[in-house]
């Protein structure tokens, strides 16, 4: 529900298909992309990378799932004993001490929040599922009153952070958080790093749609990113080459559902209880997965005016935002070649 | 007056605040405000925020940032300026087929053209599609020549999309303008004369209404009226009458065509389809046809799939059909081919695809490889199998 599988739609285009059919020696001096795809997180992560050999590079992606596995267990609400869940289990009655992994990712989350005007926030956990059990088989909007009770524990301010402690307490009880949001960018970004500390130059780090690349295709080329149609979905509708950037995206062509002739994505406002209308789908490049990640829904659920005004404020960050009319509305920094 | 003046007023504002809610990419909680400094810094301070000095460490380290592109060329395959949907299509068919009947159209040539015809057929196809009105709207030409037959096609088409594009209605008009080289069986080419060309003009409008049921299920409803008219038998098919004179096929100069079908298709899943048709005929001529087609494309990757395909179809006799030495003279009309005949016919196969976002073999432009084997069985007695082979050129 609401944030956790929503940006399946990127996909590589096949950056070097020659290498990806020819059998790689043990050592050769050629470098070939080694790519593996891997169910992590309940998630399709593709890793790729570029390497001489096959064995050495079998191991750095093996070192990934290690690491992925790692953060799944801090991040995952469907673990009791999980720090994350912890946290949920003390909301309204106690602080509680986290490792400063989470509890920095946790800043940096109520960071995104200010800056969102609340549209991005991981108390989203709170909405009372059993009511907004939202499926395709909607065919009547809530009464808005009811839909604003639902999120009536979402709300980032209520995270209280203890610095010198490095304690987290959640002030009202039933308050959840989650990084579903957030958590397969942050999960791409840490297996870039790891790669990269291991002397992997180039590769990419595709985690169910919030990718993250770096280094050059072995023919020297940077990698080109399709981005999927939201029309269909296996059809890119525009490319574009990059290096050193992540690029996530977030859209409501896989889960809406057509209530009165307008159709409603399965992202809630966390404002309103509402489901959020009007985007296909957002697109995000910056040269963080984690955040580029996080970026997207609020963005979706901004809207293509408010969201681009923000974006165009910032530095090194560009959105690609398509409407429920297919018009195409992007930041100042994307230009658009047909 | 005062009273009725506040009442004007707040009608008009409500009419504004309607028409502000109808941009539905708005949301008006969230407002455009300016951003603070290091807000609009965010990505590169993101590990590193003023005021709070705690370890860096659950991050990932410092990145450099500095060479970040400042800008980026995304390059749209297909919108047009106006951000209207554009597709153009050029297929480039080629259908290589061996037949060994059409040899035996004059027996002394021992080997012929028509044994092995290459068939090359392009076709240019664009359309485009406006979201905002919900239409989209195409035309298309196409070419093809063999050996004894020219043909130049045109079609327009027209869709409406309901809002939601759960329903589609859509209408196609189709005209194809036929020559075809009169060949007669060299027996008769004597009394009848030989050579020239005979026209044969198809004339189709097809309407289509289709509606998205689930998220699973789609239903459309086709009926595809067409005329025919021209030389519409096949000269160089002989008949022969049951006094053993033999005489070249004689049709009626036109023909009125009514199928009538309905098509169910069910998405089982992001790699599994069922397809499902029925489809009523019946024409002028006489014949009343039933089929159900089936296909079950499953891709094994999303560049890959696999199709399994069956074809039921039955139909009625013409009423200018009869066998071999059957027709009389009475018959104002008279053909022997088993094509309008009473029969039953099933067609099975399997149809292989591939897709290539890089281009096939290196070729950038060559997208699509699509290979078909069926089997094909009639009641009648005839048994084929072919091979098609389909590429496909952006």
């Amino acid at each position: 529900m609401g944030r956790t599988s929503q940006s399946q739609s990127i996909r590589i285009c096949c950056p070097d298909k020659k290498a990806l059919i020819q059998i790689p020696s043990a050592l050769s001096d050629e470098l070939i992309l080694f790519k593996k795809v891997l169910k992590l997180m309940g998630n399709r992560f593709e890793i790729s990378v570029l390497s001489d050999n096959n064995i050495y590079a079998d191991d750095c992606i093996q070192s990934v799932v290690v690491e992925i596995q790692r953060i799944e267990s801090l991040l995952t609400t469907f673990r009791e004993d999980s720090e994350t869940n912890l946290i949920n289990k003390y909301a309204g009655i106690s602080p509680v001490k986290v490792c400063s992994e989470i509890y920095d990712l946790i800043c940096r989350c109520r960071r995104i929040s200010e800056l969102t005007q609340g549209a991005f926030d991981i108390t989203y956990g709170s909405i009372d599922k059993r009511f907004w059990n939202f499926d395709l088989n909607m065919t009547e909007l809530p009464d808005a009153e009811l839909a604003k009770e639902t999120v009536r524990l979402v709300n980032y301010r209520n995270i209280i952070l203890n610095d010198q402690n490095k304690t987290v307490f959640l002030k009202e009880k039933g308050m959840r958080i989650g990084f579903g949001g957030i958590g397969k960018g942050y999960a791409a970004e840490r297996a870039k790093l790891l790669l990269k500390h291991q002397g992997i130059k180039s590769g990419i780090v595709n985690a169910a749609g919030d990718l993250t690349a770096w280094g050059f295709q072995s023919s020297g080329q940077p990698w080109t990113i399709g981005i999927a149609d939201p029309e269909s979905r296996n059809q890119p509708f525009s490319t574009l080459n990059i290096t050193d950037a992540a690029v996530a995206t977030s859209g409501n062509y896989e889960k809406f559902a057509v209530i009165r002739g307008k159709k409603y994505s399965h992202t809630i406002d966390p404002k309103t209880g509402f489901p959020v209308s009007g985007i296909k789908s957002v697109t995000i490049i910056c040269p963080n997965a984690e955040f580029a990640d996080a970026m997207a829904t609020p963005v979706m659920i901004m809207g293509a005016k408010v969201g681009l005004g923000m974006i165009n404020q910032m530095q090194k960050i560009a959105c690609i935002i398509i409407d429920d009319s297919n018009q195409i509305h992007t930041s100042n920094n994307i230009k658009l070649a047909r | 007056m005062k009273k009725i003046y506040l009442g004007v007023a707040f009608l008009y504002l409500s009419v504004l605040g309607a028409f502000a809610q109808t941009d539905s990419t708005e949301n008006s909680l969230y407002k455009n405000r300016k951003l603070k400094v290091e807000e609009a810094n965010f990505v590169s301070s993101y590990y590193h925020q003023e005021g709070n000095n705690s370890a860096v460490t659950g991050g990932i380290g410092t990145e450099k940032l500095s060479d970040f592109a400042n800008s980026f060329d995304v390059t749209l395959t297909r919108f047009d300026k106006t951000n209207r949907l554009h597709t153009f299509d050029f297929e480039f068919g080629v259908d290589h087929y061996t037949s060994a009947s059409s040899d035996k159209i004059d027996p002394t040539t021992i080997s012929s053209a028509s044994a092995a015809d290459t068939r090359i057929y392009p076709s240019v196809n664009w359309s485009v599609k406006d979201d905002i009105k919900h239409y989209s709207f195409g035309a298309g030409a196409s070419y093809s020549q063999e050996y004894d037959y020219s043909s130049i096609g045109g079609n327009i088409n027209f869709s409406k999309f309901s809002k939601d594009n759960n329903r589609e209605l859509g209408i196609k008009l189709m005209a194809f303008l036929d020559s075809w080289k009169v060949i007669y069986p060299i027996e008769l080419r004597g009394n009848l004369g030989n050579g020239g060309y005979k026209p044969r003009n198809s004339f189709n409008a097809s309407f289509s209404l289709s509606q998205i049921i689930n998220t699973r299920l789609q239903m459309s409803m086709l009926l595809d009226l067409a005329y025919q008219q021209g030389q519409l038998g096949t000269l160089y098919q002989r008949v022969y009458f049951r006094d053993n004179s033999v005489h070249a096929e004689k049709l009626p100069e036109s023909r009125f065509k009514i199928p009538l079908g309905l098509r169910l298709n069910y998405f089982a899943g992001d790699r599994f389809i069922i397809r499902s048709l029925y489809r009523f005929y019946t024409d002028d001529w006489g014949i009343n046809a039933h089929s159900i087609e089936m296909e079950a494309p499953y891709k094994i990757t999303p560049f890959f799939s696999l199709s399994p395909f069956y074809r039921y179809y039955t139909q009625t006799s013409a009423d200018q059909f009869a066998g071999f030495q059957q027709h009389t003279s009475q018959h104002n009309f008279y053909s022997s081919d088993y094509d309008l005949s009473k029969f039953t016919s099933q067609y099975a196969g399997l149809n292989l695809r591939f897709t290539s976002t890089d281009g096939i073999l290196g070729m950038k432009k060559f997208n699509t490889f699509e290979l078909r084997y069926g089997h094909y069985n009639r009641s009648n007695g005839l048994n084929s199998n072919n091979i098609t082979l389909a590429l496909k050129f952006k």
